[in-house]
C-alpha cells in the first residue's frame, strides 16, 4: 500500500496535462469552415445502421466538392458510439467542447439521442434529423431540434388504412418489438383499427434478443389473421415471413419503412419477401427519380467505400441531412445559430429525395413546428427485388 | 393437442442448436475446466470463413464445408497453443477473462473483415423448407441440425469412452500430473480438445447461418448452449443434449401457454431452481469437497 | 518488505505518514481538478468514478470471497431504476432515494447469494448471468418503470443546492466514491474482511474455524450488490436518462473484466482496472486518428478488410490488451505495480 495511491495520482495528472484550448469566435464556424458532427454505431449489435452516418459523410464530401455552402466547406466529424448512450454522450461532449461543433446531424438511435438531447438543448446547439422516429424529439418540441423522420404512428396508420380500405382485410394481427419503436407502431395501428370499428385479432410482442420466433408465429397463425403488420427489426421480420411460409401460413404481410430495403430483404429471406407491403422513407432506387439517380451517380459511385451498398439506410443519411444543407444555404454568409434556426424555420415545401419537409416558427404547443416530415407512400416488393408503387405520397399527420 | 405436439417439435428443433453449442463448451470444460466464452465467436469466424469461400472464391458447398471444418480445427488448436497455454499461473477467473478477450478479438475481426450487414449463407437446404406431417411442421434444416446434434453426441461419447485419445483426455482432466507421468502429453491433448470443440461449434455455426448471418448471431445460441451445458452438468455429453432439449421444449411451452414475453429468460430462471436442487447439474455426479 | 509485524499494523487503514500525505494530496487534486478542465473531462471522471464503485464492490465478491458474478448489471439497473422511481414517483430526496434503492439491490444480492451458497465456478456464473438478463427483461415490461421507453432522471437537489451540471455532480460523486472506498477498506481490514478471505482460500477450513459461511457469503453478495446499486443510482444522473437495454450482459462482463485486469483482491487494482478499461472504452474509437498508425490501418482495411467495418479494430485492441494483461500478469495491473515497486525499491543496487 505504501505510496500506492501514486498510481492514481499519475493517472489524474495525465488528465490534467491533456486538454487543449478552445478559441473560436462563433462556435464551429470559421471563414472557410463549418464543423458538423454525427454519431453512428459502427460497432456493436446496431452496426447495421452505421451506414446512415457514412452516407451523410459522402453527401457532405459531394457538397464540398461542388463549392461548399456560401464559401464555406463542411468539416464532418463522425464518431462511433457502438449504440451505447454513455459513449454517445462522451463523444458529443468531447467534440463539442474540444473542436466545437456548429450543429449536429442525424445520429442513429433513440437511447443514444436521448442521452444527449438535454445537453444540446441547454446550449441551444442545433440538431437536425435524428435517425429514429421517436416521439421524444418533438413531444414537447424543442427550439434547437428539427426532426425529419416521419412518425411511426402515422406510418402504421397509413398501412392499416390501406389494408382495410383498399385490400378489404378483416382480421389484422400485429407483431411488434417491445420497445419505443415497436410500441409507436402498435399505437398507430390500434388507433386506426379503432377508427374503423375493428380490433387487432392478435398482438404479439418480442424482444430484440429473441432468436426463436416460432411460438410468436404460431400465435399469429392461430389467430387466422389475413394481414400481419410487423413492427420489428429487419432480422425478425425476415424470420417471421420465413417461418410463416414453413408453417404454410400466408397472410398479407405489411412492414415498416425500416424494412423497405427490398434487395436486402429479398437476400436474407431468400426471395420470400416478395409481395410484402411496406411504407417508405423516401424515393426508391430504380424508380427513376432524377435527384436520387444524381446522388447515386455523383455521391455513391464516387465517394462510397467499395463494400458499401446503395441501400435505404445509406441514402437515409442523405434524406435526413438535406433539410440541414438547405437551412445552411438559406442562412447565408452570416452564419450563426440564431440565423440557422431562423432559416430552418423558413423551410416550406422543401422536397429532396425524402418526403416534403415543412418547419414553422417555434411554438411549444405545436409539435409540427419541429416535426418536418409527415408523408410516406406504400410500396410492394416484386420478385426481382424492385418495388411497385401502390400509392402516391400521402399525408400521415 | 396439435399445438402441444407442434410446440414440443419446435422445442426439439431449437434445442438442437443449443445442444451443439453446449457440446462444444463441455468438451473444453471436461479437460481444462475453463468455461469458454469465446466458443460462439470461434463458430462465428468459421461460418464467415465458409461464407467467404462460397461467395468470394465461388467454391461449391461441400468442399467449402470440408475446408471450413479443417479451418475450425486449426483455429481451435491455434488459440490454445498461442494464447491459453501461455498463461502464467492460470486460475479459472483469469482464464474466463482471457476467453472473453479472445471473443472480443474474434468478434472485432469478423466485423472488420465482413461488415455488419445481415446476410444469409447459400446452403443446399433452404432455411424455410419444411416437412409437413399431418398438421405438424418441422423445417428440413432443423431436422438436419437434430441429426447432427445426436450424431456428434454419440460419436463423441464413444470417442471419450473407448478411444485411446479420448481416454487420454479423460485422464488429463482427472489428474494432469499423473497423466503426464504415465506419458500423456497433456499440452497436446488440451490443444486437440480445443480443435474438436471448435469443430463442433463450426457445425452449429454452419447450421445457423443459412437463416441469418451477422457478427452477433452466435450470442444467443452460445448463452443457451452454456446454460444447457450447466444444467446437464458440464461434464456429461448426453446430459448436455438432454438438458438442451429440455430447455428448448420448456421455452416453447412457456411461450405458448404462459407468457411469450418472458420466453427468452425462462431458461435461466429454471436453471437457478435446478441448480438449487442439484448444484452440479442434472447428470453429473456431485463431488463433496474435502478440506 | 511489506511485512506486517503486529496486529495493529495489519488493521490500520493507512500504513504510514507518507501514505497519508499522498492520499491527502490526491484528494486535493481530485477536488480541484474540475476548476481547470472542460465539462467533457469531468464527465469522463464521473463515468470512471461510477465504474470504480461497482468494481470495488464486485472485487469484494470475486477477489476477496472467491465467488463469481456475471449479473452485476442487474444490480446496477436496480439501483438506477430504484433511485429515479423513488425520486420521481414517491418524491424522495436524492440522498434518501439513493441508499434506499441500493438497499433494494442489496436485498436482491442477498437472495442471489442463497443459491450461491451451493454453487461455484460455471454454475454460479450462469445463475448470476441469468439474473442479470432476467431483471432487465422484467423492468422492460413494467409500465410504471417506463417500459422500454425509458425514464428521465429528475434534477438532484440537496437542500437548496441544485446539481444540474456535470461539475456540481462531480463533487457529490467524488465525495461518495471516497467514502465508499474508505468503508470498503475498513471492512476488509476487520474481522469481516478476514472471514471473506478465509472463505476464498478454503471455505471448509474456514467453517471449521468457526466462520459462518451462510452469513458471510450472503453478506458478500449483499454488500457487493449495494455498491453496484449506489453506482447505478449515480449513473442514472450521469446519463440523465435510463432504459433497460443499457444494462446489458456486456456491461456485466466488462465489470468482471475490470476486476480481473485490475487485480483480484486489491482495491488499488479495482481503481486502476476501472480507470484503464473505461478510458480505453471511451478513447479507442479515436484509434484511426492516431498519426501513421491510423493511416496504416485504413490502408490495410482498404486492401484486406472492409473500410466500413474499420472501427471494429477497437474491439481487437481492447481484447488484446485484456488478454495480454491477464496472460502475463495474473495479478493484473496491481501485480505490475507491485513488481515495479519492488524493482525500484532497491535501485540502483
Amino acid at each position: 500500500m505504501k505510496k500506492g495511491l501514486m498510481l492514481v495520482l499519475l493517472v489524474f495528472l495525465t488528465f490534467l496535462l491533456s486538454f487543449a484550448p478552445n478559441l473560436f469566435a462563433e462556435e464551429g464556424v470559421t471563414d472557410t469552415q463549418i464543423h458538423l458532427g454525427q454519431w453512428g454505431p459502427q460497432t456493436g449489435p446496431a452496426a447495421a445502421w452505421g451506414n446512415v452516418a457514412r452516407g451523410t459523410g459522402d453527401y457532405f464530401k459531394w457538397i464540398n466538392d461542388n463549392g461548399g455552402i456560401n464559401g464555406r466547406k463542411i468539416v464532418y466529424h463522425m464518431f462511433d458510439d457502438g449504440y451505447n448512450p454513455a459513449k454517445t454522450k462522451a463523444g458529443v461532449k468531447e467534440l463539442q467542447e474540444g473542436t466545437g461543433m456548429f450543429a449536429w446531424a442525424c445520429g442513429v438511435g433513440t437511447s443514444p439521442g436521448l442521452a444527449v438531447r438535454d445537453y444540446l438543448a441547454e446550449r441551444n446547439i442545433p440538431w437536425v434529423g435524428p435517425a429514429a422516429g421517436s416521439m421524444h424529439w418533438v413531444n414537447p418540441p424543442q427550439k434547437n431540434l428539427f426532426a425529419v423522420y416521419p412518425l411511426y404512428m402515422g406510418e402504421a396508420k397509413a398501412l392499416v388504412k390501406y389494408a382495410i380500405e383498399k385490400m378489404g382485410k378483416k382480421r389484422i394481427a400485429i407483431a411488434y418489438l417491445n420497445d419505443e419503436y415497436g410500441k409507436n407502431g402498435l399505437r398507430g395501428a390500434l388507433a386506426e383499427l379503432k377508427a374503423h370499428g375493428m380490433e387487432a385479432v392478435e398482438q404479439v410482442s418480442m424482444e430484440a434478443k429473441d432468436s426463436d420466433l416460432k411460438p410468436h408465429v404460431m400465435k399469429l397463425r392461430k389467430s387466422k389473421a389475413d394481414m400481419v403488420l410487423m413492427w420489428t427489426t429487419v432480422g425478425h421480420s425476415a424470420r417471421i415471413v420465413g417461418i410463416s411460409k414453413a408453417m404454410q401460413f400466408a397472410p398479407q404481410f405489411m412492414s415498416t419503412s425500416t424494412t423497405s430495403d427490398f434487395p436486402l430483404m429479398m437476400n436474407i429471406t431468400k426471395g420470400l419477401w416478395e409481395g410484402v407491403i411496406t411504407a417508405t422513407l423516401g424515393e426508391l432506387p430504380g424508380s427513376g427519380y432524377p435527384l436520387l439517380d444524381k446522388y447515386k451517380k455523383e455521391v455513391f459511385d464516387k465517394y462510397a467505400a467499395k463494400e458499401e451498398r446503395w441501400g435505404v439506410f445509406y441514402y437515409a443519411g442523405i434524406i435526413f441531412t438535406e433539410p440541414m444543407i438547405e437551412g445552411l444555404k438559406r442562412a447565408g454568409r452570416n452564419l450563426t445559430r440564431e440565423s440557422f434556426i431562423a432559416a430552418m424555420e423558413s423551410i416550406k415545401g422543401f422536397k429532396g429525395i425524402g418526403p416534403e419537409v415543412n418547419f414553422k416558427p417555434y411554438d411549444k404547443n405545436d409539435m409540427y413546428s419541429r416535426q418536418g416530415a409527415s408523408q410516406t407512400f406504400l410500396v410492394q416488393c416484386l420478385a426481382n427485388g424492385r418495388a411497385k408503387q401502390l400509392t402516391e405520397w400521402m399525408d400521415i399527420k | 393437442m396439435i399445438d402441444l405436439i407442434q410446440m414440443i417439435v419446435n422445442g426439439i428443433a431449437v434445442g438442437s442448436s443449443y445442444a451443439l453449442m453446449g457440446l462444444a463448451m463441455v468438451i473444453i470444460y471436461k479437460t481444462s475446466e475453463v468455461p469458454n466464452f469465446a466458443q460462439g465467436e470461434m463458430a462465428l469466424i468459421s461460418s464467415f470463413f465458409a461464407m467467404m469461400l462460397l461467395t468470394s472464391f465461388n467454391m461449391s458447398v461441400y468442399p467449402a464445408f470440408v475446408l471450413t471444418f479443417v479451418f475450425a480445427v486449426i483455429l481451435g488448436c491455434f488459440l490454445e497453443f498461442a494464447i491459453l497455454r501461455r498463461a502464467k499461473e492460470p486460475n479459472v477467473l483469469g482464464m474466463i477473462v482471457i476467453t472473453i478477450g479472445i471473443e472480443m478479438i474474434l468478434l472485432g475481426f469478423v466485423s472488420w473483415k465482413f461488415g455488419a450487414e445481415q446476410k444469409t449463407m447459400p446452403f443446399p437446404i433452404g432455411p424455410y423448407d419444411s416437412f409437413i406431417i399431418g398438421d405438424i411442421f418441422i423445417s428440413k434444416l432443423e431436422v438436419l441440425t437434430l441429426v447432427a446434434a445426436l450424431l456428434l453426441m454419440s460419436v463423441l461419447y464413444l470417442f471419450f469412452k473407448y478411444s485411446k485419445l479420448g481416454l487420454a483426455m479423460k485422464a488429463t482432466q482427472q489428474n494432469s500430473v499423473a497423466a503426464q507421468i504415465v506419458g500423456i502429453r497433456t499440452n497436446r491433448i488440451l490443444m486437440m480438445t480445443w480443435g474438436i470443440s471448435s469443430l463442433v461449434g463450426a457445425v452449429a455455426g454452419l447450421l445457423i447461418s443459412p437463416t441469418i448471418m451477422h457478427p452477433f448471431m452466435m450470442w444467443d445460441p452460445m448463452l443457451k448452449g452454456f446454460a444447457a451445458a450447466v444444467m446437464g452438468g458440464m461434464t456429461s455429453l448426453p446430459g448436455v443434449v438432454i438438458a438442451a432439449y429440455m430447455l428448448g421444449i420448456i421455452e416453447n411451452l412457456f411461450g405458448g401457454y404462459i407468457s411469450i414475453e418472458f420466453k427468452t429468460v425462462v431458461a435461466f430462471v429454471i436453471i437457478v431452481f435446478v441448480l438449487c436442487v442439484r448444484p452440479s447439474g442434472l447428470f453429473a455426479r456431485h463431488y463433496v469437497k474435502k478440506v | 518488505m511489506d511485512m506486517k509485524r503486529d496486529y495493529y499494523e495489519d488493521v490500520q487503514l493507512m500504513s504510514s505518514p507518507v501514505v497519508i500525505f499522498w492520499f491527502t494530496a490526491l484528494i486535493g487534486v481530485l477536488y480541484f481538478f474540475p476548476l481547470f478542465v472542460g465539462s467533457y473531462y469531468v464527465y469522463v471522471a464521473n463515468y470512471i468514478a461510477i465504474n470504480i464503485i461497482v468494481v470495488t464492490g464486485l472485487n469484494l465478491l470475486v477477489g476477496y470471497t472467491g465467488q463469481i458474478s456475471l449479473g452485476h448489471a442487474g444490480f446496477f439497473a436496480i439501483g438506477a431504476y430504484g433511485t429515479v422511481i423513488l425520486m420521481a414517483k414517491a418524491g424522495f430526496p436524492f440522498l434518501l432515494a439513493l441508499p434506499c434503492a441500493a438497499m433494494v439491490a442489496a436485498g436482491f444480492g442477498f437472495l442471489l447469494g442463497l443459491p450461491a451458497l451451493r454453487l461455484e465456478g460455471p454454475y454460479l456464473a450462469i445463475a448470476t448471468l441469468g439474473f442479470g438478463l432476467t431483471i432487465t427483461q422484467i423492468i422492460g415490461r413494467i409500465e410504471l418503470f417506463g417500459g422500454r421507453d425509458g425514464l428521465h432522471a429528475p434534477d438532484i437537489t440537496i437542500g437548496s443546492w441544485v446539481l444540474d451540471t456535470d461539475k456540481e455532480f462531480y463533487y457529490l460523486l467524488i465525495t461518495l466514491t471516497i467514502l465508499l472506498l474508505f468503508f470498503m477498506r475498513n471492512l476488509i481490514k476487520t474481522k469481516v474482511g478476514r472471514a471473506f478471505i478465509a472463505i476464498r482460500d478454503a471455505d471448509i477450513a474456514a467453517q471449521t474455524m468457526g466462520v459462518n459461511i451462510l452469513y458471510y457469503k450472503t453478506l458478500a453478495f449483499a454488500v457487493s450488490a449495494f455498491y453496484a446499486g449506489i453506482a447505478g443510482g449515480l449513473y442514472a444522473f450521469v446519463l440523465k436518462f435510463i432504459e433497460p437495454e443499457i444494462f446489458t450482459l456486456l456491461m456485466s462482463i466488462m465489470f468482471l473484466a475490470m476486476v480481473v485486469v485490475g487485480g483480484l483482491g486489491s482495491m488499488l487494482g479495482s481503481i486502476a482496472g476501472a480507470t484503464l478499461l473505461c478510458w480505453l472504452d471511451l478513447k479507442l474509437r479515436n484509434i484511426l486518428d492516431i498519426p501513421y498508425i491510423g493511416d496504416w490501418l485504413e490502408n490495410l482495411s482498404k486492401h484486406w478488410f472492409s473500410i466500413t467495418g474499420v472501427s471494429n479494430i477497437q474491439y481487437i485492441v481492447f481484447g488484446s490488451i485484456m488478454v495480454a494483461i491477464v496472460l502475463f500478469e495474473p495479478l493484473g495491473l496491481y501485480g505490475i505495480w507491485i513488481r515495479t515497486k519492488k524493482y525500484w525499491r532497491t535501485w540502483p543496487f
